[in-house]
């Protein structure tokens, strides 16, 4: 084998640096920390409970694990309980990311002009995602406490009733959807203003001799302007939302009965719990594979577009 | 008219956007609020607005009466003091390695380019709760749980994905043209990332400083399982508030929620014109 | 007698040479009576081998207690050599090899037994056996015996009884009004409590529930003010500790894990008894705050607004009553008593039984001699009487006989009478490693029940049919 120079002429530290330096090993050499950071500290542990998905270790037991195959992946799979879990997570999602775009992308539209305060104001709406999961949580469930917290005080003085909002399944769902969503609109908006930020102004200027609609210059101006951050921000939102656990731990603990249990939860039960290490590993799997696809279809989409737009 | 020009909203718009602000605030403010008073008139219904404050709350967190009622400190000074080094150093690790790397994926491709960071992304997709045994047994095995390497090295793992897809963006959308006239002119292409490509991209870099620094300093369940009496940090001792025997101490609590959230707010507001220029830059590019 | 010849002659060679450092590390949640343990520990504790023994707790939030303990004895970290465990784990990390059982030691060290005696029976068959045995058979044992497997200590014992707000229940215009209605007069003192029904509780809680504009003793109302609260909260085990008690006073149950494998779960969990008890359990529900609707009424809960003076009787843990006396945190401070929680009457008794509750701790099983030693006698510095009782002053409880028993005892907090006289009525919860997952189905189940989606009948039908299955594939049940 052909050592580089730099490898033989060990007396000169700087050889090695000029054969680093090469153009050709630019793009390894700057990735290489990332890599390795990664792969010590993520991807190691992934792989492990990767290869325990496969047999039917128990923490709890001392009894040594026996090599299963994809059993546990097919109990998953046939279980009517992770299906139930799945369908609860797309609906805290759907209703939260939805929920997200929206407020967030209203939120952007009024901050998006200059006017007097609007540093002060703007901190105000980004503090809730400054906040960490125990505090949010912790707060709205006192909040949608039916005695003592703000929303049924609120709600009574219209109705004079005490409102419990977590007493009806989708009672509960809601009460998930809105204390996640509160707490990460800001996330969007901060993305979709800094879209709104960047549209040049001559283009407004034209449509202004244009004499076009709003909605016109909204769907030709701005809105492709925003429309990738938009779609990152979605993506992003959308991983975090599917592991979901802190929220729905504090404010419901996945009741009424399970109708708010989502599949990060009911992964924590199987693997803290219940002690079915292996089936919990196979889970984080299935999440995975689902959070995979999802991804590959939004980049998808994306590419799609960029291709559209040449 | 254009879109951006001074004060173009005027106080009308203030107004306006005042009222809504003000609203999607008032959840903090409560928690905020909740830190002034005591447990009474926290919990009271219809709330209080009017309260006779007190800042008993606040001693709480850092001076405690022991059985024998000495008053001691609660050594939450050093999980500030952990916080504020955990967090500090992770972020700015995962922001150097981050940049260099998504300057490469973006400029020097790799066979796979696209794989690679697509890998790097899935990182980020598991719930943190499933993958918590096998990270455990590695610090175990490597003497990291209870150190400050440890953590540091996990958060800025957790923080890379998010680092190198945001710079990636960044540099992806820069303009080549003065990168490839710079190196016409003789630059070499470290001098091209150092004078050219870096200062362009530094509203990026505020933008995902501010949103790695928001995670990491919120960061529990690790924080939970990772650390020793040392090297805790604060999430942990804001939990330590919720279910001794009198259930959430909601005064405690507050206070602590509010401490804490000082530091990010100020380095968020610092940072705000960069952010709100940042996670786009279009102004540069025009 | 061996092995205790051996380790005595380790001891004296170790004390006679030199004094060792050795560090306790415990595991503990972060509360009143851990951190008193501490404090008490740095204060007064020396260790009689000469060695130089420091107790270190590491303290984790009570609400992620469990998963920092679990992590770290999965991953087989070794870190402590104590740990406060909840009575429920001990199958869990007995059978994965984590717990030291003490037979030899207590065998082998007449002081052990001595504590072993005098812990109240039920606090040893809760906290200490695995196979669980019950509480009579350790009493017909005095204490100890060989053959049954021992392993933790009570760190803090718990049970729960009546908190009730002695301003309503001894109002004399009220009293006239409830004697009117129902032909005798409400509780006033404690005492009275001594013959209340859930029927009586039910009639309280149907009386005192008033809302806004009505009056309450003499006073017109602003808000709604509700009669009669317990535990109904899914989180945890918050319903069930609740329910168990009724399932139990009623003469039915749960699965009996100590006679495993011939106890059955058909027909015991989802009998007549348990259903009769539980229909009665989510009846008296109505007269609770809305928050029971949500099936998030856990301890907390009630005790926050009992302590807004919302409730005018509620059923909690000793643990949680010291703030709803202390006049900074609670409204009710100066008008709240406490007395024995209701009882159902059967053959002409009232039954009192009811969920166990509090923590032992114990021994891990990585330590070596010296240490284990050590750890033995920081125990007995804990389970000593002058230690007992300081801890019992300081707010806590002790499970020692000989403490309870003190004349004084009573005198030392206003509910230590009515902790002392229910613990002899407690029960536990099973112990065996399949305990999280039946407790968490039975807990939706129950939750199912209590929002009103399913009839008491259904979820006993599908708690028994659950935890068939689950205990024939594990091999408990024939």
């Amino acid at each position: 084998m052909h050592l580089p120079a730099a490898f033989t002429a060990r007396t000169s530290g700087r050889g090695i640096l000029r054969w680093l330096n090469a153009p050709e090993r630019r793009g390894p050499l700057l990735v290489a920390p990332a890599i390795l950071t990664l792969l010590l500290v993520n991807i190691l542990p992934l792989l492990w409970s990767f290869g325990l998905s496969f047999f039917n270790y128990r923490a709890n037991r001392m009894a040594t694990p026996r090599f299963d195959g994809l059993e546990n992946y097919v109990d998953l799979l046939g279980d009517d309980r992770v299906w139930e879990r799945f369908v609860t997570t797309g609906l805290i999602v759907t209703g939260s990311v939805g929920l997200q775009l929206v407020v967030g992308f209203g939120l952007a539209m009024l901050f998006a002009r200059k006017f007097p305060l609007r540093r002060v104001l703007l901190m105000l709406v980004l503090t809730p995602m400054m906040l960490s999961f125990v505090s949010v949580g912790i707060f709205f469930k006192l909040f949608y406490d039916p005695t003592l917290g703000l929303l049924s005080w609120f709600v009574a003085m219209f109705t004079g009733e005490p409102f419990a909002i977590m007493a009806t399944p989708a009672g509960a769902i809601w009460a998930i959807v809105i204390a996640d969503a509160w707490m990460w609109s800001p996330f969007v908006m901060l993305l979709v203003l800094a879209g709104l930020v960047s549209v040049p102004d001559y283009l407004y200027e034209a449509a202004q001799v244009d004499r076009a609609s709003h909605w016109r210059r909204f769907k030709t101006i701005t809105f492709p302007y925003v429309k990738g951050l938009i779609l990152l921000a979605l993506l992003f939102r959308t991983i975090e939302t599917f592991k979901t656990f802190e929220l729905v731990y504090l404010i419901t603990a996945g009741g009424p009965g399970t109708a708010t249990e989502t599949i990060a939860v009911y992964a924590y039960r199987l693997g803290f719990q219940n002690f079915r290490t292996s089936e919990a590993s196979a889970m984080a799997y299935l999440i995975l594979f689902i959070v995979i696809v999802l991804t590959s279809l939004y980049l998808y989409l994306v590419k799609q577009r960029n291709s559209e737009e040449v | 008219m254009s879109f951006r020009k001074h004060n173009e909203g005027g106080w009308g718009q203030t107004l306006v956007s005042g009222l809504v602000a003000v609203i999607y605030f008032a959840p903090v403010f409560w928690m905020i609020l909740t830190a002034f008073k005591t447990r009474q008139d926290a919990l009271a219904i219809p709330p209080k607005l009017i309260f006779t404050p007190t800042l008993e709350n606040f001693r709480s967190v850092f001076v405690e009466v022991t059985s024998s009622g000495e008053v001691v400190s609660t050594g939450a000074w050093l999980y500030f003091a952990n916080s504020a080094f955990i967090a500090g150093a992770s972020v700015l690790l995962a922001l150097i390695i981050g940049t260099l790397a998504a300057y490469a994926f973006s400029r020097y491709p790799l066979k796979g380019n696209d794989t690679y960071l697509f890998i790097i992304l899935t990182t980020r997709m598991l719930p943190p709760i499933v993958v918590i045994i096998p990270i455990f047994l590695l610090f175990r095995i490597t003497g990291l749980s209870g150190t400050y390497i440890g953590i540091i090295l996990l958060y800025t793992s957790f923080n890379l994905p998010f680092s190198i897809w945001m710079m990636k963006s960044f540099f992806d959308d820069l303009d080549r043209e003065v990168e490839d006239s710079a190196r016409m002119d003789g630059s070499s292409d470290w001098a091209v990332f150092g004078r050219i490509v870096l200062p362009q991209v530094l509203a990026g870099l505020a933008a995902t400083l501010v949103f790695a620094l928001i995670l990491t300093w919120n960061e529990f369940i690790f924080a939970l399982l990772l650390t020793g009496p040392e090297t805790r940090t604060v999430p942990v001792a804001i939990a330590s508030t919720i279910g001794g025997s009198i259930g959430v101490d909601w005064g405690k609590l507050s206070a602590m929620i509010t401490l804490f959230l000082i530091p990010v707010f100020i380095v968020t507001f610092a940072l705000q014109n960069q952010l709100l220029r940042g996670v786009t830059f279009g102004t540069i590019r025009k | 007698m061996k092995k205790y010849l051996l380790a005595s002659v380790a001891i004296l060679a170790g004390s006679a040479a030199c004094a060792e450092d050795i560090v306790i590390r415990m595991a503990a949640p972060d509360w009143g009576p851990t951190r008193f343990m501490q404090d008490y520990a740095n204060e007064t504790y020396t260790a009689p081998s000469g060695n130089n023994v420091t107790l270190e707790i590491d303290f984790i939030p009570w609400a992620n207690f469990f998963d920092r303990v679990n992590a770290s004895l999965n991953s087989g970290e070794q870190k402590y050599q104590m740990i406060v465990s909840d009575s429920q784990w001990l199958g869990n990390f007995v059978e994965a090899g984590h717990f030291l059982k003490l037979n030899e030691y207590i065998e082998a060290d007449p002081e052990l037994q001595a504590i072993m005696q005098d812990v109240h029976p039920a606090l040893v068959a809760g906290f200490s056996t695995y196979p669980h045995v019950p509480a009579e058979e350790i009493e017909a044992a005095g204490g100890y015996a060989p053959d049954i497997s021992y392993y933790g200590f009570p760190q803090f014992p718990d049970a729960y009884f009546t908190y009730y707000r002695n301003d309503l229940f001894c109002d004399e215009a009220e009293n006239a009004a409830f004697e009117e209605q129902y032909g005798a007069p409400l509780p006033c003192e404690p005492a009275d409590w001594d013959d209340v029904t859930w029927e009586d509780w039910g009639n309280y809680g149907a009386f005192f529930t008033r809302t806004a504009g009505e009056t309450l003793a003499g006073e017109t109302l602003s808000e709604d003010v509700y009669g009669i609260a317990y535990q109904a909260g899914k989180p945890l085990d918050f319903s069930t500790m609740q329910i168990n008690a009724f399932l139990w006073q009623w003469g039915g149950g749960i699965w009996d894990e100590s006679n495993e494998p011939e106890a059955q779960v058909m027909g015991v969990v989802n009998s007549p008894e348990n259903i009769e008890a539980f229909e009665t359990y989510l009846s008296l529900l109505d007269y609770a705050p809305p928050i029971a609707q949500t099936g998030q009424m856990g301890i907390f809960e009630i005790q926050d607004l009992y302590m807004q003076g919302k409730i005018a009787a509620i059923i909690d843990w000793a643990a949680l009553a010291a703030p709803v006396v202390d006049p900074a945190t609670s409204s009710v401070a100066d008008v709240t008593s406490f007395a024995m929680m209701p009882g159902h009457m059967r053959d002409g008794e009232i039954d009192r039984s009811a969920n166990l509750g509090g923590q032992p701790f114990v021994l891990t099983s990585w330590n070596d001699e010296t240490v284990t030693r050590e750890a033995l006698d920081v125990v007995k510095w804990w389970l000593s009487e002058e230690t007992q009782i300081a801890a019992v002053k300081a707010g806590g409880q002790s499970g020692l006989q000989s403490v309870m028993n003190n004349p004084e005892y009573d005198s030392w907090s206003p509910w230590n009478e009515y902790f002392r006289r229910s613990l002899p009525w407690q029960k536990d919860l099973w112990h065996v490693p399949e305990m999280f997952e039946m407790l968490t189905q039975q807990q939706e189940e129950f939750d199912r029940a209590i929002t009103g989606q399913i009839s008491a009948e259904e979820a006993l039908n599908n708690v028994a049919e659950f935890q068939d299955e689950l205990l024939r594939d594990a091999g408990r049940l024939d």
